[in-house]
This record gives C-alpha cells, sequence and structure tokens, in this order.
C-alpha cells in the first residue's frame, strides 16, 4: 500500500469497539428503567436487555483490546481517495433524505438525480432533468397508483392535490 | 409418501396463470437485482415486502422467493463477464468463471454456472420435500426450552463455524438482539430502550435496517472501489448451451460434492456465501484438475454455484420447520411470513399446508423458469450494466429509501436506513458480519419469550436445559461450537494441528 491513508485501520477499530460499547451501556441504562431482575412471572422487562447490554460491553471491551495490544499490520481503512469517493456519493444522499423529508420524495428524487448527474457524472442539465422526471413518474405509476402504497409527499404536491 | 402427496397438492396450488406470472415478475426482478451491485438478495425482496402486505400470503411468498432464486442467479452473470459479483454469495464464481470468459468461453462459463446452480437448487429442493416431514414431527415435540436450546445453537455455529473473528460476530449478534427489545415488550407490555423518543415506541424494522446494511452500506463499498464495467460480450445460443449441458455430467463428483455442502450450510445457518467458498475450496484441494483452478476450470465453475443455490433453497427447510432462517433473505422472509401472520414453525405445516406445499412446489418451478429466464436474458442484464454507475447508483439509492419509506410511512426511517448504510459500510470493511445481526433483529423476540417462558417453567433454574435428552443435547452442542474457537487454538497449540477454517467471508 503506497496510497496515504486517510485514515487507518487500527483507528477505525478501536473508535468501532468504542462505539459498540457505548451502545450496550446505553442499552443497559436504558433496561434499568425496568425491573432488570426477577418479577412476579418470571424475569422482568429489564432481565433480557441488561444482559444483553453487558455481554455487548465485554464483547468491545474484548474488541478493543484486540485493537489496541493485538498484532496488527499497519493496514489502511480508507485512503484519501477512496474516503473522497465514498463522501462524493454519501454526502448527496444525506441532502436527499433532508430534502425528501421537507419537500417529499419526487422532488427530492428530482433534485438528487439533477444534482449528482450534473455536478458528478458530467451530464447535461437537460438530460439529467429529464432523468429525474421519468424515475419520479415511474415511482409515482408503480407505488400510489398501481400499488396503492403512498410515498412522502411535500407542500407541493398537497398543493397540486396529488396524495 | 405423505410428503408426495403433499407435493402434489402443493402443484395445484402453485400451478395457476396468476402465480405462475408472479414466478415470472419475481424472477425477472431477482435477476435484476442480483445483477446490480448494491442491490443483493436480502435487501431486494426487504425492498418488495411492503408491497406485498396486501397479497394472499401464497402468492406473496411465491412471488418473494422466486425474486431470491432470480437474484442468485443474477450475481452469477456479473461475476463471469464482468468480474464483479452482484451478490456476495457469487466472488467465488469470479475466480474461475471470468477468466473462463475471458478466453472466449463466456457461454460454456454462464451455462455451467446457471445449470449446476440450477442443479445444486433443484438438490435443495427435494432434501426439503424429503426432510420437512421428518423434521416437523420432531419439531413438534419442542417446547420453549428446546426451542431458545435451537435458537442458541444457530446462533453457536456462527460463532464457531463462520470463519469470522468470533468476538466481533458476537458482538453483531447481541447488537442484532438489542435492537430486537426496542419498544413494546409483548410479555410485560412495558416500553423497553426507547429514551424518551416516540418515534422508537414501534421499535426497529428489520426491514429499515436490512436497507440500510445490505443496500446503501453495499453501494458504499462499491463507490469506494471506483469500479468500472468492463465486460466480456456473450452471445448466448442455445446449441452452445446444449453442449455444455452435455458436458455436465463429466463434473459430477463436483455437482454431487457442491450440493451436499450447500444442503449442509443452509440448513444449518451457514448461508450461501459461506457455502459457495467452501465448496470452492473443497475443490480445488481434491479435484483432479486442481492446477487449473483460477484460470478458468469449469469445475470451479460448478463447485460454488451448485453450493451456492444448494443452501440458498435449502435455507427454506429451517425456517419454515423451526422459524429459524438458514440466511439473510430467509430471515427477511420469516419476517415477512409473521407480518402476513403466519407463524412459522412445525405447526405452519399442520395449519397452512396449502402454503407450505404450495411453496416447495413453487421453488421446484420457479427455479427451472429461472435457468431459463437467466439465459435468455443475459445480454439485456448485460446491456443494463454498461449504463454508468453515476446514473444506477444514484437511482438505486433512490429505490432503497422508497422501500425504507413503504416500511411504515415514517420519516425516522429514512434517517434509520442512512444510519445504518453507514454502519454496515463500517462493518463490513472491519469485517464485523452482518448477517448474523439480521438474524437476532428478526428471532430476538421469539428467542427471548422462549427463553423466559422456560425460566418461568423452570422458576429460574438453568438447569431446564438440561431436563431431557433432547434439549441437553442441542444445549451441549451449542455450547460447544460457542467455545469452539477456544478448542480450535488448543488443539493447534497441543497437537500441533491446524484446525481446518472456512475463509474468513461475510455470511450472506
Amino acid at each position: 500500500m503506497t496510497e496515504r491513508a486517510l485514515v487507518s485501520r487500527a483507528t477505525m477499530e478501536i473508535a468501532t469497539a468504542l462505539a459498540t460499547g457505548a451502545a450496550g451501556a446505553a442499552v443497559m441504562w436504558g433496561s434499568i428503567e425496568h425491573d432488570i431482575g426477577w418479577g412476579d412471572s418470571g424475569p422482568a422487562a429489564g432481565y433480557f436487555p441488561f444482559r444483553i447490554g453487558a455481554l455487548i460491553v465485554l464483547g468491545s471491551l474484548a474488541n478493543l483490546g484486540f485493537a489496541l495490544w493485538g498484532r496488527h499490520e499497519h493496514s489502511v481503512f480508507v485512503t484519501a481517495e477512496q474516503g473522497k469517493r465514498v463522501l462524493a456519493f454519501a454526502l448527496p444522499i444525506l441532502g436527499f433524505v433532508i430534502v425528501s423529508l421537507f419537500l417529499g420524495m419526487y422532488l427530492g428524487t428530482i433534485l438528487y438525480l439533477f444534482f449528482v448527474m450534473v455536478f458528478q457524472g458530467g451530464y447535461g442539465p437537460i438530460r439529467a432533468l429529464a432523468l429525474g422526471i421519468a424515475v419520479a413518474v415511474a415511482m409515482r405509476l408503480i407505488f400510489p397508483l398501481w400499488f396503492k402504497v403512498p410515498l412522502l409527499i411535500g407542500p407541493l404536491e398537497a398543493w397540486l392535490g396529488l396524495y | 409418501m405423505d410428503n408426495l402427496g403433499s407435493l402434489f397438492h402443493g402443484f395445484g396450488v402453485a400451478l395457476t396463470w396468476y402465480h405462475v406470472a408472479l414466478m415470472l415478475v419475481g424472477v425477472l426482478l431477482g435477476i435484476l437485482v442480483g445483477v446490480l451491485p448494491g442491490l443483493g438478495a436480502p435487501n431486494g425482496v426487504t425492498i418488495l415486502m411492503p408491497l406485498t402486505f396486501t397479497m394472499d400470503p401464497v402468492s406473496a411468498i411465491i412471488l418473494l422467493t422466486s425474486m431470491y432464486w432470480g437474484a442468485l442467479f443474477g450475481g452469477s452473470t456479473t461475476s463471469i463477464l464482468f468480474n464483479i459479483p452482484g451478490e456476495p454469495s457469487s466472488v467465488a464464481t469470479t475466480f474461475d468463471g471470468h477468466p473462463m470468459a475471458k478466453q472466449g468461453q463466456a457461454v460454456e462459463a454462464l451455462s455451467f454456472a446457471f445449470l449446476s446452480a440450477g442443479f445444486g437448487a433443484l438438490v435443495g429442493v427435494i432434501v426439503i420435500t424429503v426432510l420437512s416431514g421428518w423434521v416437523t414431527r420432531f419439531a413438534l415435540r419442542f417446547s420453549s426450552p428446546e426451542y431458545f436450546a435451537v435458537y442458541f445453537l444457530a446462533f453457536a455455529s456462527f460463532i464457531g463455524l463462520a470463519g469470522a473473528n468470533p468476538v466481533k460476530t458476537l458482538v453483531s449478534i447481541l447488537l442484532g438482539f438489542a435492537f430486537a427489545t426496542v419498544g413494546m415488550d409483548t410479555i410485560s407490555g412495558s416500553l423497553r430502550l426507547t429514551f424518551g423518543f416516540d418515534e422508537l415506541l414501534r421499535g426497529i424494522s428489520f426491514l429499515i435496517v436490512v436497507i440500510g446494511l445490505f443496500g446503501i452500506g453495499e453501494l458504499l463499498l462499491t463507490m469506494e472501489e471506483g469500479l468500472k464495467f468492463e465486460g466480456v460480450k456473450a452471445k448466448v445460443s442455445l446449441s452452445g448451451v446444449l453442449a455444455t449441458l452435455a458436458r455436465l455430467p463429466r463434473y459430477w463428483v463436483a455437482l454431487i460434492r457442491g450440493s451436499l455442502v450447500g444442503v449442509w450450510m443452509g440448513i444449518t445457518p451457514g448461508g450461501p456465501t459461506a457455502a459457495s467458498f467452501m465448496s470452492y475450496g473443497l475443490a480445488k484441494r481434491f479435484s483432479r484438475r486442481r492446477a487449473n483452478f483460477g484460470k478458468g476450470e469449469p469445475e470451479g465453475v460448478i463447485a460454488p454455484e451448485t453450493a451456492d443455490h444448494g443452501a440458498g433453497t435449502a435455507a427454506m427447510l429451517p425456517m419454515l420447520a423451526l422459524g429459524i432462517p438458514g440466511s439473510a433473505t430467509a430471515a427477511v422472509m420469516m419476517g415477512g411470513l409473521m407480518i402476513w401472520g403466519l407463524n412459522p414453525g412445525p405447526m405452519l405445516f399442520i395449519e397452512r399446508p396449502d402454503f407450505v406445499w404450495g411453496l416447495i412446489a413453487s421453488m421446484y418451478l420457479g427455479n427451472v423458469v429461472a435457468v431459463v429466464l437467466v439465459l435468455a436474458t443475459v445480454p439485456l442484464f448485460a446491456a443494463i450494466l454498461r449504463i454508468p454507475f453515476a446514473i444506477i447508483g444514484p437511482v438505486i439509492v433512490v429505490v432503497c429509501f422508497i422501500g425504507a419509506w413503504t416500511v411504515g410511512a415514517s420519516k425516522p426511517d429514512l434517517w434509520f436506513a442512512f444510519f445504518f448504510g453507514l454502519v454496515g459500510y463500517v462493518f463490513k470493511k472491519l469485517d464485523y458480519p452482518v448477517a448474523p445481526l439480521v438474524l437476532a433483529l428478526v428471532i430476538g423476540d421469539k428467542a427471548e419469550d422462549a427463553f423466559r417462558q422456560s425460566m418461568l417453567m423452570s422458576q429460574g433454574s438453568l438447569r431446564i436445559f438440561y431436563e431431557n435428552p433432547l434439549v441437553g443435547t442441542i444445549t451441549t452442542l451449542a455450547i460447544l461450537l460457542v467455545t469452539w474457537p477456544l478448542w480450535a487454538m488448543l488443539i493447534e497449540r497441543v497437537w500441533g494441528v491446524r484446525t481446518a477454517r472456512v475463509q474468513p467471508v461475510d455470511l450472506e
């Protein structure tokens, strides 16, 4: 590996072990709101989750130990080049989710496809818009009209009277 | 043979125009899903699932399982022509399939792959037909402790046999169980682990988790590699297929070995991915032509393909008869069964024979349909892959989020799908297996109920898991498997023997 590492594998192993450990701790913390012992009708509501959470914490500690003191070659989690590609793909998705929540999925889809095709794919705006609209029309035909499953709509659709 | 009678009854259910049409649609959608990287079988079935909620369960399961078969086949097309596995379970097919295609034997490679896959699937279905009666009768003797022991065994085999890091597998399983406990507790009715968020009251849907882990996560991995499709062109002709079919019996050893490995890995929850790797590894070790492996040896295509499909079909047996899914896709379908109001397990065979045997009969037909369709549509789907990924990728993203929305029409689900996409990306890169997480999420509630009912029966004594020979044997096996990594280490230390380990692969 001659490529520059953006994040090393060891760093990511540690971060992940900490994250799963935190999730385990949260599960334990959430379950002590309930009885974690023995109720009138056998194991109470918190019994199972509390022990699951504790085991997650233990497993995460073991993974943390392996990551800190285990043998590991200096391997790469993600190189700068890969990191750029992943972010270039993930950030527009994030944008798509946010726009969809406010403007509905049809507009979200059109804007998202337009954006990625024009700014990342290098397509002309007309083609990008056409594809976005085509996908939105297909969505409308397949989901609400054919299968009677409504999609998330925004103020525009409501104003146009589309469900 | 009352099974045979039931099977004929099943054919009566499956052989209607409507159901055959559903099979065709399912297989075609499945091939599409299998061909496209980032859209795999578990994720494809998940996205289609909400559309089946209003359908009759028999029709719904025929549609979804046909999609599964199609996806298993479609994954091999891309492996052979493009050297890019469309499915994790067709990774092993690239080793010899793509070299064959590059040497101008693309048609042979594809025909070998699909025909042997069809053979493996057929063996899987025959095993289900023969064994299901016996397994259900056996399972009818189960009560809560036995069920908990079997669940425990299923997860123990992930830790002991999967070949992935056992501690990471354990954490993955436990996270699945923890997510399963979120929301309303079925026994006491109290709300657990919602942390005051109303959004969590309904719990975390396994469908959303699958869309995130298998869909978005897989896409992020695909993008990271900056892949380019530079495929080999293939024209499939009937004479070419028939010539390959005539050569197929020569590879009978690989066919039978692959099917057996596949069926075994499908019934024990190893899944198709592990099965295909194991079968390829075995073939490479024992074949007379092992020197050619990796350079375009037909046996190197046949071995993983038979096992892949044998496992895919056989995974239905423990799902139907015991309520334990043998692969991630089977887990999703089992979740679907419960949503349709069916309770997987031995009683399903007694209460809904039309459902069970209709499904089994449709598996015979669906796989034959799939072999024919996948051979006929190779050029079409190869053309789809020539569409630049800058267009395909985002369209798949949109489809994934539509799927996430249709699950429950809830806005936070979109965030969950995105979040689990990031989790899936990180987990896959760090070799945390994600399939056990999904399995634990689907059967988490059932496992907890089984445990709590056992504890009620025994007034809190763990000895109930050794109360009779049946539950005792299962529990002992499970404990052996869970601690297998330790035993393997001990054996290595004491005798200096290296224990065989399967390649560390993520289980589909």
